[in-house]
């Protein structure tokens, strides 16, 4: 006889709950830890993970996965791919890197959690091996990220950017602490595996992928498809628990649900939008940004939403109204301030790119064509002071983005607005009415100083931009610039005319 | 603000190891500094309101801990476990399990267990699913809580060492209940892991442990104190026990688990080395706990001890047990350099 099939034992690993006698119940599961709320506590224990893995089959896949990436990565390191890249493919690369391998760690505290403070055993037992999981990504990634740091040092923020004040990193760090550790790990099982997991990640992993194939990093596409396999399945604690708080604390549900989504989306659309829309060179890229956004992320949150029972979000016409503006002017920005990040953005406005833009969005040309041509103009004058920043712009005090959406009025014109609320005698601003309304639910624990306001308090010395640098930890060898040195700009000088 | 000559100075591994000697190794270079919220300028662990209860919890039970040295990054695990030597290294280890799963089950071994013996197993073998899991909450908590990426990755693998140890308890749970569906196999270990006299210490002590939210005295009551007096007896010495009785396949496959208590004494032993080389005043933090736990391991060895005399054809001897599991937990501490009581 061979070993008994999972479904005949793994049911014992999984009950291992039980009654406190030495301890009381809250003191071991705070409820701000642990969240049950109006839940009453017994429905926990119809939570059931609905991808069912044990320890050796864990351990057995998990190895032959890392035998197969690492056996790439050894037979493309003396291979001369690298060398080859496209410098806005790199600066895809190096943004994700950069802002992603540390999430994984946090997404791993985040799991930590839930393996303490979930109300069930075979959620605990899930949760671990999802720990797991996060540990692999965060190593897999450096490993990666560290091969190149010899040949450009703006991947060592591979592993440095968390450790730094820089302006994108608190913004990221923002949303992820919220999803991961400011909150009771039944709503950590939603924000984490539900909306950023399986929401999101899709967009990022496998959008990249395909777009890193195209650009002939074999290396990048195996590394972030290898990671994906693993979401699909720690992603699944997400289901039973809305599940339980669907049929017990619907409203909760739904506000959990849809203030990430708007939040991960914020952040996914100046972290995937510009490499979509402007980084990888025009001949490879796949689909728009947009239109990824359509096919991946709205096509399936809406059986999500469906599958659980759970409404669109109020702000959804707005949602999907801004996949036309946000991450352009978010890219508007990123590229103005290029000194401050650790890539070189890709313009990614030659005529032919700003051809491709405006077929893709309609409204780009009108929004943000301007903008680009006194960019452009002021390029090709040798006037390269115009083209950077002094100071920083408005950050938004939700999601520590800067304000610069532009939305649609009644009137037909399109406006970058200020949505302000005033709170304990102070002003605070915000990007969207979103972002407002999402404040003023959660601002006990929303509220803290934006980078703006760190400098207007003092805390940055000196208040100007190369204070704001040290303060970001922006050294010059890896401060952004142009990804192609501007020469881009040229075949708008006078006498070239557009092909 | 061009990058015109990013070669200048070449680097050769991240800028945090700039200012050392010798090149990092591949497990330094993945587990250095994972978790910002234990990041240097920072003025609270979380991105958010620093009186929100998560900054306030991390600020009460980490940050404020007694037990602190300057910089924890130069902590190594002894294994310099990274993730992927940790599935490969538990896979070979989980063939091993199989193997012997399916040798005994060929060979029909459960028939030939006493019934003493199978009672045995079912109170002090299928039994311990619901203490090995509390130590798996304890430590994925001490990986949540700890001050520094080397140490969370230790306790998670830790975590996850536990899970693979009750996973093993289960199959054989099922097996023992397939081969004797009417002696309790598989339902009666809650009953008897809440109401059988001589598990009480140890369930007091791990329900306590699961309180001890300060992230060292997480660490010193589970690490230090409870897990080498309890995996002494439940692993190293029940599996004597289990020899003695004829019941050579749970000696092995605790055996098997036994290399897994012992890299987690190895690291533990490392890390209260570490605190007390960097600071001496962790010395007198870490006893002070040590003094707080090792009564209530001391208790729950007691109530073992018996059972294990007790029960079987073949018993050990009570004074026995406990002596050589307070020993094992000696030997931690001086390897620590602390000097037990006598």
């Amino acid at each position: 006889m061979t070993r008994m099939q999972r479904e005949e034992w793994q049911d014992i690993v999984r009950d291992v709950d039980w009654a406190f006698a030495y301890a009381d119940d809250e003191a071991v599961f705070p409820e701000w830890q642990s969240g049950t709320g109006s839940v009453p506590r017994e429905a926990w224990k119809d939570w059931e993970e609905g991808y069912k893995i044990t320890y050796p089959e864990y351990v057995a896949v998990q190895r032959e996965k890392e035998t197969s990436v690492f056996a790439v990565k050894a037979a493309l390191q003396r291979s001369k791919v690298f060398d080859d890249l496209d410098e806005g493919w790199k600066s895809t690369a190096k943004a994700h890197f950069g802002a992603t391998s540390l999430i994984e760690y946090i997404g791993m505290i985040g799991e930590l959690r839930m393996a303490r403070f979930g109300l069930n055993g075979g959620w605990r037992n899930m949760a671990v091996m999802g720990a797991l999981d996060e540990i692999r990504h965060a190593q897999i990634s450096l490993a990666f990220a560290h091969e190149f740091v010899p040949k450009d040092p703006q991947y060592d923020w591979a592993l440095k950017a968390y450790q730094t004040n820089n302006w994108a990193i608190i913004a990221a760090r923002r949303l992820l602490d919220g999803i991961t550790c400011d909150a009771n790990v039944v709503d950590v099982a939603i924000q984490l595996p539900l909306i950023f997991e399986t929401g999101f990640t899709n967009l990022q992993f496998v959008g990249m992928a395909a777009d890193a194939l195209a650009s002939g990093d074999i290396n990048f596409a195996n590394m972030i498809s290898s990671i994906q396999t693993d979401e699909a399945r720690h992603a699944q604690q997400g289901g039973p628990t809305i599940e339980i708080l669907m049929k017990h604390d619907p409203a909760r549900a739904q506000w959990v649900a849809d203030k990430m989504f708007w939040l991960t989306g914020r952040v996914f659309a100046i972290l995937t939008g510009p490499a979509m829309d402007y980084y990888t060179p025009l001949a490879h890229r796949k689909q728009s940004y947009k239109e990824f956004m359509e096919e991946w992320i709205i096509t399936q949150y809406m059986r999500t939403l469906n599958d659980y029972g759970l409404k669109k979000p109020w702000y959804w016409d707005q949602f999907l109204e801004n996949l036309e503006t946000t991450h352009h002017a978010l890219h508007l920005g990123v590229w103005f301030t290029r000194p401050t990040v650790w890539w070189k953005p890709q313009a990614g406005v030659s005529r032919a790119e700003r051809a491709w833009l405006n077929q893709k969005y309609p409204h780009w040309e009108e929004l943000y064509g301007e903008y680009w041509d006194v960019i452009t103009h002021n390029i090709n004058r040798g006037e390269m002071a115009s083209t950077l920043p002094e100071t920083l712009p408005w950050i938004c005090n939700t999601c520590q983005l800067p304000i610069c959406t532009h939305t649609s009025s009644p009137d037909g014109k399109w406006r970058v607005r200020n949505f302000a609320h005033t709170h304990d005698g102070r002003q605070h601003h915000f990007c969207s009415d979103v972002c407002r309304t999402i404040w003023q639910e959660d601002h006990d624990t929303l509220h803290m100083k934006t980078m703006v306001e760190r400098l207007l308090a003092g805390d940055v010395q000196p208040p100007d931009i190369p204070g704001l640098l040290g303060y970001m930890g922006i050294t010059p060898d890896v401060a952004g610039d142009d990804a192609y040195g501007y020469k881009w700009a040229a075949e708008y000088l006078p006498g070239k005319a557009a092909e | 603000m061009a990058t015109e000559n990013p070669r200048a100075k070449a680097r050769r591994t991240w800028s945090v190891f700039a200012d050392r000697r010798r090149v990092p190794s591949e497990y330094e270079i993945v587990t250095q500094d994972l978790n910002w919220t234990a990041r240097k300028q920072r003025t609270s662990a979380l991105e958010a309101n620093p009186a929100s209860p998560s900054n306030q919890w991390f600020l009460t039970y980490r940050d404020r801990s007694p037990l602190k040295v300057e910089d924890w990054s130069g902590f190594i695990d002894p294994a310099e476990m990274t993730y992927r030597k940790y599935v490969s290294q538990q896979d070979e280890q989980e063939t091993m399990v199989a193997g012997i799963l399916e040798e005994y089950q060929k060979a029909g071994q459960d028939r030939r267990l006493t019934a003493a013996w199978r009672n045995v197993l079912l109170t002090l073998f299928t039994a311990t699913r619901f203490p090995v899991h509390a130590a798996q909450m304890c430590h994925a908590y001490l990986g949540q809580m700890a001050p520094n990426s080397y140490i969370t990755n230790a306790a998670t693998f830790a975590a996850a060492d536990q899970l693979r140890r009750v996973t093993v308890v289960a199959y054989r749970t099922r097996e023992l209940q397939l081969a004797f569906p009417d002696e309790g196999f598989a339902t009666q270990e809650r009953a008897i892991w809440e109401t059988e006299p001589d598990w009480q210490a140890t369930r007091k002590a791990w329900e306590l442990a699961l309180m001890a939210y300060d992230w060292g005295e997480c660490f010193t009551a589970v690490n230090l104190v409870l897990r080498p007096v309890l995996d002494d007896i439940l692993l190293r010495q029940f599996g004597l026990a289990a020899r003695a009785n004829g019941d050579e396949q749970s000696w092995l496959l605790l055996g098997n688990l036994d290399a897994d208590a012992k890299y987690n004494r190895a690291w533990s032993v490392a890390l209260g080395r570490f605190a007390i080389d960097r600071r001496p005043e962790n010395g007198a933090v870490l006893q002070h706990w040590i003094d707080r736990w090792l009564p209530r391991a001391e208790a729950a060895a007691a109530g073992l001890a018996r059972m294990l005399e007790r029960l079987p054809d073949t018993g050990r001897p009570a004074d026995q047990t406990v002596a050589e599991a307070l020993a094992a937990q000696r030997t931690v501490l001086t390897d620590i350099g602390l000097s037990p009581a006598p």
